[in-house]
């Protein structure tokens, strides 16, 4: 720690900090705009500038280590000089358009000029224009009024990855360019408009609509991932008009998915009034009218629910409220991606925060295409790998990783077992094998190198293992799962709160599912099958659309033909084609509720906005539809109530909501110690794995609603079905049509290729014609 | 002019066994492979004459940076070029002791003789003609570089011989 004084008051601050470091954490006010605490340090704008007794001349703060008993001054008559000079400086090529800028009004350089610059400039030379780029869908630019602070080529390169911003020339010449025209590589590209201290980077969708002034700003919790960013609502009345990041949020930055799905808020998509089918179509009604259609469909009938995992805390209590109260036959599935029910042994969601995984030892991620998935983690990776840790990497691709992680094996599904018994024979060379550990080796014959990158991770003090969709989504997850359980417990990473064991959910909510749900879930595929087989009457889906998502997309067309559908939801979607009865039910942004994000952070929202058109919060549905149904009485009919029955389910919720657990708290994830499965042995049909692609534009009703990311997703579009060059060489094919042939059928689709995926894998897109291969695990593949 | 590209539809080019050993000796003189950027794309522009995008590429991945630093350096540096020039470039000080010395009118001779503006190539692809600040040779004013090759007091007649044995070098060349 070191000493110093800021104007003249003692502080104490960590050896190292800069001297602007040690201001703003003493609530000293110094002027900057290249600065960023994310980002490395520039030094170029000069406008930190303070005075040190004893120095000749002003230092710049950003980039001055504090020092014992330095004495620094931040208001002096020198400094209001060399502060106007900066300001003076730095306008000379900016346009005094402020009054048609967007950033106007939320502008550093507008505050700052006020503040500290002259009212008038001396400069009369005609100023420079400079050309403006086009850098994608979500960022617009005005170039002539960039002060080339470079906070956007050093985001580009430290936080990005793609470093595809630069700067050219030099002198009055100097420009910030790009290397590709009309995209920004990057799925974090957003971040853009809001790291850029005055106007030159603005964001394109909220260009020109609206001014900072007019704004209402609603924190609230993005649920377009596990991770559940903090994120700031910015509305003008009811209207949506654009998600920022919440600067007091855990993370430093919010994804391109969880910013742009506004844009479905308002959306043609949205399910706005109650709706019933008369004669083949879907007609407006009253609620009284839809609630009694929903009633002839659902009492006394054996129905299926199949959820959503994004819904509030409350919401989802409701449903289990649903159930308990009129529906206790009813099936309950919520998991469109996991073909595995049997229990794992240790359950959806993050045993460390993500700053601990950023800081472990050694990081694994098995079998996670964690940029499209969790991409402000996968920042938080990239860094890690910037400042030389390690990162290891072992699953079926390896591109979209937009860093080079030191160790990286490319694998197939088919390929788990064996890398995880190479594992366990690593762990046993070292005298650490187990009983239980024999017992599983004995079923799988196979040994596959890449299990010693785990091992080697896992010999670290500290290992955060990452286990991702392509485990969670294998046939054979719970025996996979107990199998790298196994390996922690003998590797010595016990079973305490932080112990590694990190398995990445597919949405919000995790634990609280596992809660909540536990003891009725049923798969999503088992649900179908028993639909198909005539043994349900109705379906009821709440917000889930197994049609665009997951894994059954096949098995829910056919079930959706021929059995009644009852839609609960925001986003009505291709869903819609099927409904006898929509009732809507309040987006995200309308609602006051709770969230529990990966790592187990509760968030609660309290601010909404007003709804839009005539839907509720889903629990008053829920409740209303209990009410319906039949109920004697009503389970909750109030949030308090609601939250009251939600801590039977988690007893620690009582004091989430009493306010007695801080803001850093985490609700643990579920364990099952006694979960053993051993490995099938059962191989796949045929020769070639299927992994369903995932795509942060186009996964999920909402992003799908959005017109904002189906624009760059089209943009970031790869072929929908993808292999190894080698794979099609090796069957004498060429990238083109070919036959895919599954168990259920044939189809001819475009085959290309890549690379950087693993060999004997067929990468498909969930959409178009290759949607419904997601659904299978194997393929066989010939010419046309 | 924009400056941006397409670095998938570029025409891949190559160091060769030589040069590589070059820049081997090169990179292992600094602490990072990167800090070896100005003198590799020195020796680059030696071999291929100028800097178009692919051979910035090539620099880029030699060295394990990425384009964008390298065309940062480049447009921050005069002396790289990232469009061709003519074989032989024949570069003139204008600074004040040539300007005093006649490098101005001999500027404009040159241009005359070879019927090309400051910065444009001859149509045959021989000759350039650039400004350049002070060459440091202010003994010799005026200075002309060809090729970096200094040639100093040079007068109207001077560079009339010198363009006409170029040519005849060129010439002999063909037969």
């Amino acid at each position: 720690m070191t000493t110093l004084y800021i104007d003249d008051k003692e502080v104490t601050v960590p050896a190292n900090t800069s001297i602007l470091e040690a201001c703003r954490m003493h609530g000293v006010d110094v002027p900057y705009f290249c600065y960023h605490p994310e980002l490395k340090v520039a030094a170029n704008c000069r406008m930190c500038l303070v005075e040190v007794e004893g120095w000749p001349k002003p230092a710049a703060s950003c980039c001055t280590p504090v020092a014992e008993d330095m004495r620094v001054r931040t208001q002096t008559e020198t400094l209001k000089k060399d502060r106007k000079m900066v300001m003076e400086y730095l306008l000379i090529h900016h346009p005094l358009d402020c009054p048609v800028c967007d950033q106007g009004g939320d502008c550093k350089l507008q505050d700052y000029s006020v503040e500290h610059g002259a009212s008038q400039g001396r400069y009369v030379e005609p100023k420079r224009r400079t050309e403006d780029k086009n850098l994608g869908p979500f960022i617009t630019t005005c170039m002539t009024r960039c002060i080339h602070c470079t906070r956007c080529v050093r985001f580009a390169e430290e936080v990005a990855g793609t470093g595809d911003m630069g700067v050219l020339n030099r002198g009055d010449h100097m420009r910030i360019d790009s290397i590709v025209e009309d995209t920004l590589r990057s799925e974090l590209a957003g971040n853009l408009a809001e790291l850029c201290p005055v106007g030159a980077l603005l964001d394109k969708p909220s260009n020109d609509v609206s001014r900072p002034w007019e704004l209402e700003r609603h924190h609230s919790t993005c649920i377009q991932c596990p991770h559940g960013c903090d994120v700031i609502i910015e509305s003008r009345g009811d209207e949506v008009i654009r998600i920022k990041h919440d600067p007091e949020g855990a993370e430093a930055w919010i994804c391109d998915r969880g910013r742009y799905v506004y844009d479905a808020f308002r959306s043609d998509d949205r399910l706005l009034v109650p709706a019933v089918r008369k004669q083949g179509e879907l007609l407006a009604c009253d609620w009284n009218e839809a609630l009694t259609r929903a009633r002839e469909l659902l009492k006394d009938k054996k129905v299926g629910i199949i959820f959503s995992p994004s819904w509030s805390l409350e919401g989802l209590t409701s449903i289990r409220l649903l159930h308990d109260a009129v529906m206790n036959e009813a099936k309950v599935a919520f998991d469109l991606h996991r073909r595995d029910m049997r229990p794992f042994a240790f359950e959806e969601g993050l045993s460390m925060s993500t700053a601990e995984i950023e800081a472990a030892d050694e990081v694994v991620i098995l079998g996670s295409d964690l940029r499209q998935r969790l991409p402000i983690l996968m920042q938080r990776l990239r860094r890690r790998v910037a400042n030389g840790k390690a990162l290891t990497r072992i699953g079926a691709m390896n591109y979209r990783t937009n860093t080079s992680p030191g160790k990286d094996a490319l694998i197939r599904p088919r390929d788990w077992p064996a890398v995880i018994a190479r594992a366990m024979e690593q762990l046993k060379d070292v005298g650490k094998g187990s009983p239980a550990m024999e017992a599983w080796l004995e079923r799988v014959p196979a040994r596959h190198e890449a299990g010693k990158l785990l091992a080697d991770a896992l010999m670290a003090e500290r290992c955060a293992v990452l286990v991702g969709e392509e485990i969670r989504a294998h046939e054979d997850a719970a025996a996979l799962i107990h199998g790298i359980d196994l390996l922690m417990r003998s590797a010595g990473h016990g079973e305490a709160g932080d112990d590694g064991r990190n398995l990445i959910p597919e949405g919000m909510n995790a634990q609280v599912l596992s809660a909540v749900f536990g003891d009725i879930r049923t798969g999503v595929g088992e649900l179908l099958q028993a639909a198909e087989a005539g043994e349900l009457d109705a379906l009821m889906l709440v917000g889930s659309d197994p049609l665009g998502d997951g894994l059954f997309s096949m098995q829910a067309r056919r079930v959706l033909r021929q059995v009644p559908l009852v839609q609960v939801g925001a986003i009505g979607g291709q869903i819609a084609e099927f409904a006898d009865v929509q009732l809507p039910a309040a987006a995200y942004s309308e609602i006051e509720g709770t969230f529990v994000n990966m790592e187990g952070r509760v968030r609660i929202a309290d601010k909404p906005l007003r709804s839009i058109g005539e839907e509720r919060p889903l629990w008053k549905v829920m409740m209303r539809l209990t009410q319906e149904l039949g109920a004697d009485d009503v389970p909750a009919v109030s949030l308090d109530e609601l939250r009251q029955k939600a801590a039977v389910f988690m007893p620690e919720l009582a004091d989430v909501f009493a306010g007695k657990k801080g803001a850093e708290w985490r609700m643990p994830t579920a364990r099952n110690r006694n979960a053993r499965c051993l490995p099938s042995g059962v191989e796949p049909a045929m020769a070639l794995d299927i992994v369903s692609r995932f795509s942060m534009y186009r996964e999920g009703a909402w992003a799908r609603a959005s017109g904002l990311l189906r624009e760059a997703g089209q943009l970031f579009a790869l072929p929908d079905v993808l292999v190894h060059p080698h794979t099609l060489r090796q069957l004498g094919l060429e990238e083109g049509e070919c036959v895919i042939r599954t168990a259920s059928g044939e189809i001819t689709h475009h085959v290309g290729t890549r690379e950087d995926v693993a060999e004997g894998v067929l990468f498909v897109a969930k959409r178009g014609g290759a949607g419904d291969l997601s659904t299978e695990t194997s393929a066989s593949l010939r010419g046309v | 002019m924009s400056m941006q590209v397409d670095t998938t539809q570029m025409e891949k080019v190559s160091f060769n066994a030589e040069q590589l050993e070059e820049i081997r000796e090169l990179v292992a003189r600094y602490p990072h492979p990167r800090s070896a950027l100005l003198p590799v794309l020195h020796l680059a522009q030696q071999h291929f004459g100028y800097l178009p995008m692919n051979v910035q590429q090539l620099v880029a991945d030699t060295l394990d940076v990425n384009l964008m630093q390298v065309r940062e350096v480049v447009t921050f540096y005069t002396m790289f070029r990232e469009q061709p020039t003519g074989k032989y470039l024949l570069e003139v000080c204008t600074n004040a002791g040539c300007m005093l010395n006649g490098a101005c009118e001999l500027l404009e001779h040159m241009c005359r003789t070879l019927g090309i503006r400051v910065g444009e190539t001859t149509p045959d692809g021989l000759f350039t003609v650039t400004e350049v600040e002070c060459a440091g040779a202010c003994g010799g004013a005026p200075v002309v570089q060809v090729n970096n090759v200094y040639h100093e007091k040079v007068t109207a007649e001077h560079m009339d011989q010198l363009i006409a044995d170029a040519r005849a070098q060129e010439d002999g060349g063909v037969a």
